[in-house]
């Protein structure tokens, strides 16, 4: 069962696990191009720090990417066909769920491997500093753990019906609604503030996300 | 066991507009089950419900032996399924449907799926989303009937397709059923097909369902009865007025349910004479039904 699942996930996320693998394998090897060129002018500690931690941003964004594509793209046969056939087949629903996940979930392996391999190469051809160190396989569970609440997050709401989204869309309206009155009323409240301390801070369930994504460190 | 199908009291409400109340359904193991209704008339949806699909807000159904929804994916998987609209995966070849199918079906035919494959000439490298409408039937019957079920619960399978279609899909279904005594839950707009081949017939409206009967009793006793010198008011017919419309020279036209030949004396009786008996084929009585139950003429 699996492995029909596997294929037709396949066949609907290839391109995004295509293009989301290169990016991965991509990132970490330019976010060091500079150190990599140590024999003609090796960047100093402070310039290569500051480079890596620029590119390191495009880490959670990539795969908060990866988590949304391959997430819609897993639910994408079922809500064009209203899911009436996934209903019909004999297995219970969760077991169904659970299928469909793990399709998507293995396919994401994918970028997180070339992620791994694009860091691993990039720290063993650059000329890394005196006092700092490659950190390649940190950086990829990381990636790795990313990818994967990103991808959970959007599989659960990309499961709901379009009154599920609209309701979270809903719930999102009422909250900036409220932090504009409250910022006309001149009232003391911080909405935003505190959702993102909530949700990015540890140990909120974005936490991940937050904080620096170093390829190489002290 | 002695049915295939048990609906009982079954109560489904979906928004303000539609609801199926108080239905009560038999579909007998081993036949073929005509299931009519005009559009909106609550056919898929007890379908559905009949599947596991959706969830009644109250009432019982069992489907060969099994309470409904909770084991469904038991029943299930002795059920083949035709849904109105073709749900498959479109980016998926007609083999890879095929295997896609196959691993959910432990009793899945694979030299049966062959054989229909190049009997209803199927193109196994082509996408379903390129299919023509025809080829979808026949691919949406195929995967029903490779799987070996006992129960076929086939929602309007051969709707929109053309004569030459829907004969090969109808020819591979009675050839299944023959050999396997599966029992069928089918319904269609198409009348004269039902008339056919089903053993039993249900008709439904506006989520109730008029009458079960089987098919011969059905049929036989669907009479148009020309009738001269009947009072305005038939008391105490031994059989159902289901309509009544006035002719010239005082001659009256009667359409009636469960019609025996002795009944003909009746007419003596109120003091009218009976003319001329006629047969009405299924549309005719399913329509002259709709009516009398939308709003009696008599």
């Amino acid at each position: 069962m699996f492995r029909v699942m596997l294929y037709s996930q396949w066949k609907w996320s290839r391109l995004i696990v295509a293009l989301g693998s290169i990016a991965a394998f991509a990132l970490p090897i330019v976010s060091v191009q500079g150190a990599a060129r140590a024999d003609s002018n090796p960047l100093r500690a402070g310039e290569l720090l500051q480079a890596v931690q620029a590119w390191g941003t495009l880490y959670p964004v990539l795969a908060a990417a990866l988590g949304l594509l391959v997430a819609i793209a897993t639910w994408a046969p079922d809500h064009r066909g209203r899911h009436v056939h996934a209903l019909s087949l004999p297995l219970p629903r969760w077991r169904y769920v659970l299928l469909r996940f793990g399709a998507g979930g293995t396919l994401l392996a994918a970028p997180v491997i070339a992620v791994a391999a694009g860091a691993l190469l990039a720290t063993w051809s650059a000329t890394i500093p005196a006092g700092l160190q490659g950190y390649p396989v940190a950086l990829a569970i990381r990636f790795a753990l990313a990818v994967l609440v990103a991808y959970a997050v959007f599989f659960a709401v990309s499961a709901g019906t379009a009154r599920t989204a609209g309701i979270m869309l809903g719930l999102i309206g009422g909250v900036i609604l409220v932090q504009i009155i409250a910022g006309v009323a001149n009232l003391d409240l911080d909405l935003f503030g505190k959702l993102q301390i909530v949700v990015l801070n540890w140990p909120g369930p974005l936490a991940i996300f937050s904080g620096r994504w170093m390829l190489i460190d002290v | 066991m002695t049915n295939a199908i048990e609906i009982h009291q079954l109560h489904y409400r979906a928004g303000r507009a539609f609801e199926i109340k108080q239905l009560d359904l038999n579909v007998p193991l081993g036949a073929i089950y005509g299931f009519l209704g005009p559009n909106g008339s609550g056919k898929t949806t007890t379908m559905r419900l009949v599947l596991g699909l959706l969830r009644p807000l109250a009432g019982r159904i069992t489907v060969l032996g099994d309470a409904i929804p909770a084991n469904a994916p038991r029943v299930l998987a002795r059920v083949g399924f035709v849904p109105e609209q073709p749900h498959l995966d479109p980016t998926l070849t007609v083999r890879e449907t095929l295997a896609f199918q196959a691993a959910f079906y432990p009793t899945w035919d694979w030299p049966w799926a062959e054989r229909l494959l190049r009997q209803f000439e199927l193109q196994e490298r082509q996408p379903f989303g390129r299919l023509s409408k025809g080829q979808k039937g026949k691919l949406m019957m195929l995967l029903a009937l490779a799987q070996r079920p006992e129960l076929l619960v086939l929602d309007e399978p051969t709707d929109g397709l053309d004569p030459v279609v829907r004969r090969d899909v109808l020819s591979a279904l009675l050839d299944y059923v023959s050999q396997r005594r599966a029992t069928v839950f089918i319904s269609s707009h198409l009348v004269h097909e039902l008339e056919r081949f089903c053993d039993w017939i249900g008709v439904m409206d506006n989520g109730r369902l008029i009458t079960e009967v089987p098919m011969e009793r059905f049929k036989n006793g669907l009479k148009r009865l020309r009738v001269t010198g009947a009072p305005p008011t038939a008391a105490a017919a031994p059989f159902i007025i289901l309509a009544r419309e006035h002719a010239n020279g005082g001659a009256e036209t009667w359409v009636v349910r469960d019609w025996e030949p002795e009944m003909a004396a009746y007419f003596a009786t109120i003091g009218a004479a009976l003319n001329d008996v006629i047969d009405l084929d299924l549309e005719e009585g399913f329509v002259e039904l709709l009516r009398t139950f939308r709003g009696p003429r008599s």
